[in-house]
């Protein structure tokens, strides 16, 4: 059945991740293993032709969360207001912050030798201007980095064009009741992202299918959390875990942060890009080895630390196990990371990704009761909701389809 | 002049709060207000991304008490903050407490101006008079 712009009523919704494809109809959902020998087209035409041929290009919606997304470094005046504005923005936007510089420090800084996709500054008033000198261009100088773009106080942005190549200025994100203005800097930080999955040739290669925009996955993700009710029994305040092949995102209600930032959106993000359970898992092993409760982790799963080094579906399950745990550690007080939950009044964990087709609800319940008592010494219980078939995917992938 | 204000810490006195804030702009001050539950860092956070040049806390019932002791260590970690004023203002002790006790030991935290159990009026008559003999100085 077609609409009057040749669109069908059904669509076909694919989500390439770093590990596995998938590919959702009304009537099914598939899950592929990806093929790294070959081409993204390639193997989701070998795997899943017949299905794909059977939609109209304007019918396809596809989202992708392999290109591991963007990293930025910020640079503000204080951790309360500018860097934390601005961390929160990127991270809201699908950006990996991978360093937080306190302007006043920044000699003390080391220098990231990785290309930085964006660089941001940040920081003042607008009627507080003359906060940055010369050692940020000294110190700019010495990155390496594709994008720049400042986003502090108004009288401090003209110097500071004048001094930095191709820096681009935006409308400052702390207005002057020191609140957080978002949409200048998370519009620019969506689009840079929406370029560099279309600049991807495996990517770029998937228009060849789809007549829609490829989106992010983290977004298409946060697109379902209001709707999620309806689907799953979810209570709030919840966190939400999409614990996958190369980073785990975790989507958490606002009332879980103490928070100064006021705006309307219900819930924020936070990515681990060096915590999954396939391309990362080198580097979730490495932090499973710092963290002193880890061990006793496999002691209570009765596996020992030999079980990093086995190719088996009993580690598999072990590794996933730990990817829950020790993101849980990240963002309690026990690691104090980025943001800090309140963990204790937190109702509801929501699992997708990867880790939903391995580890079934006791699995998850056990590590969870496990966290609990060590780091929290509670027995807190939140309801772990298991999203086994990709609704959560497919609600937010329905969502953005409708609004094409 | 630019004031940052709040009620520090796990404190959620509001209306003392709102008066303080009317009662600053009235007198001419563009006000900061962080509200109630602020932590000492955040106070002066506002500080440094507003360019305000006074500081002013308030307090119920002791809770600035343990908050107190932080400011010294915590302020020397800015460096931008030496011309800063600070005062402090409302019942800043457990129960009643007498102020010849109280006043030495907040100004020995670091805070330029004490008023416990002062009323809102003639603690802000304090702070201009304070400004004024620091301008003229």
């Amino acid at each position: 059945m077609r609409d009057a712009n040749g669109s069908s009523n059904e669509k076909l919704l694919i989500d390439i991740g770093s590990t596995y494809f998938k590919v959702s109809t009304k009537e099914s959902i598939e899950q592929h293993f990806r093929d790294f020998n070959k081409q993204i087209l390639d193997d989701l035409m070998h795997k899943c032709s017949d299905t794909v041929q059977r939609f109209e290009s304007n019918d396809i919606h596809i989202c992708s969360s392999a290109n591991g997304g963007l990293s930025t470094l910020i640079i503000g005046l204080t951790h309360s207001y500018s860097l934390k504005y601005a961390t929160n923005i990127a991270y809201n936007a699908g950006i990996n912050v991978i360093e937080s510089i306190i302007f006043q420090d920044i000699e003390d800084y080391s220098i990231p030798s990785d290309l930085i996709d964006v660089v941001i500054i940040v920081g003042g008033i607008d009627s507080n201007g003359g906060q940055f000198d010369e050692r940020l261009d000294n110190y700019i100088a010495k990155l390496n980095y594709s994008n720049i773009v400042y986003v502090g106080n108004g009288p401090d942005a003209m110097a500071i064009a004048s001094r930095v190549d191709k820096l681009l200025v935006l409308p400052n994100v702390i207005d002057d009741r020191l609140h957080i203005v978002e949409t200048h800097l998370k519009e620019y930080l969506t689009n840079l992202y929406q370029q560099d999955i279309e600049g991807k040739e495996d990517i770029k290669d998937l228009y060849k299918i789809t007549g829609n925009q490829i989106y992010s996955t983290p977004y298409v993700v946060n697109k379902s959390l209001p709707e999620i009710n309806a689907t799953f029994a979810v209570t709030d305040p919840f966190i939400l875990l999409d614990i996958g092949g190369a980073t785990t995102d975790v989507h958490y209600s606002k009332d879980l942060v103490r928070d100064n930032i006021v705006t309307e959106q219900g819930h924020d993000r936070i990515v681990f890009k060096k915590l999954g359970v396939f391309k990362s898992r080198e580097s979730l092993i490495f932090t499973a080895e710092q963290n002193e409760f880890a061990y006793e982790l496999l002691m209570h799963l009765k596996v020992t630390e030999s079980i990093y080094k086995e190719n088996s579906d009993r580690a598999t399950k072990v590794i996933m196990q730990l990817a829950i745990f020790l993101v849980l550690c990240e963002m309690s007080h026990y690691r104090a990371a980025n943001v800090t939950l309140k963990l204790l009044a937190m109702n509801s964990i929501v699992f997708t990704g990867g880790i939903t087709k391995v580890l079934n609800v006791a699995d998850i319940e056990d590590v969870v009761a496990f966290f609990y008592r060590k780091i929290l010494n509670s027995d807190h219980k939140p309801a772990c909701v298991v999203d086994t078939n990709y609704d959560i995917w497919t609600i937010g992938a329905k969502e953005y389809a409708l609004c094409q | 002049m630019k004031v940052v204000t709040g009620v520090i810490g796990n404190d959620i006195h509001v209306v003392a709060n709102r008066l303080m804030d009317l009662s600053l702009n009235a007198r001419g001050y563009e006000v900061f207000n962080l509200g109630v539950n602020t932590y000492l860092e955040e106070f002066f956070d506002a500080v440094v991304e507003t360019g305000a040049e006074i500081l002013l806390i308030s307090s119920l019932n002791g809770e600035a008490e343990g908050w107190g002791r932080e400011v010294k260590l915590l302020k020397a970690k800015y460096k931008t903050l030496d011309n800063l004023t600070m005062m402090i203002g409302g019942n800043l002790t457990v129960g009643s407490g007498n102020a010849e006790d109280i006043v030495p030991r907040y100004k020995n935290y670091g805070f330029d101006l004490v008023c416990h159990q002062v009323d809102l009026n003639t603690g802000l008559d304090m702070l201009e008079n304070y400004i004024q003999e620091h301008k003229q100085a």
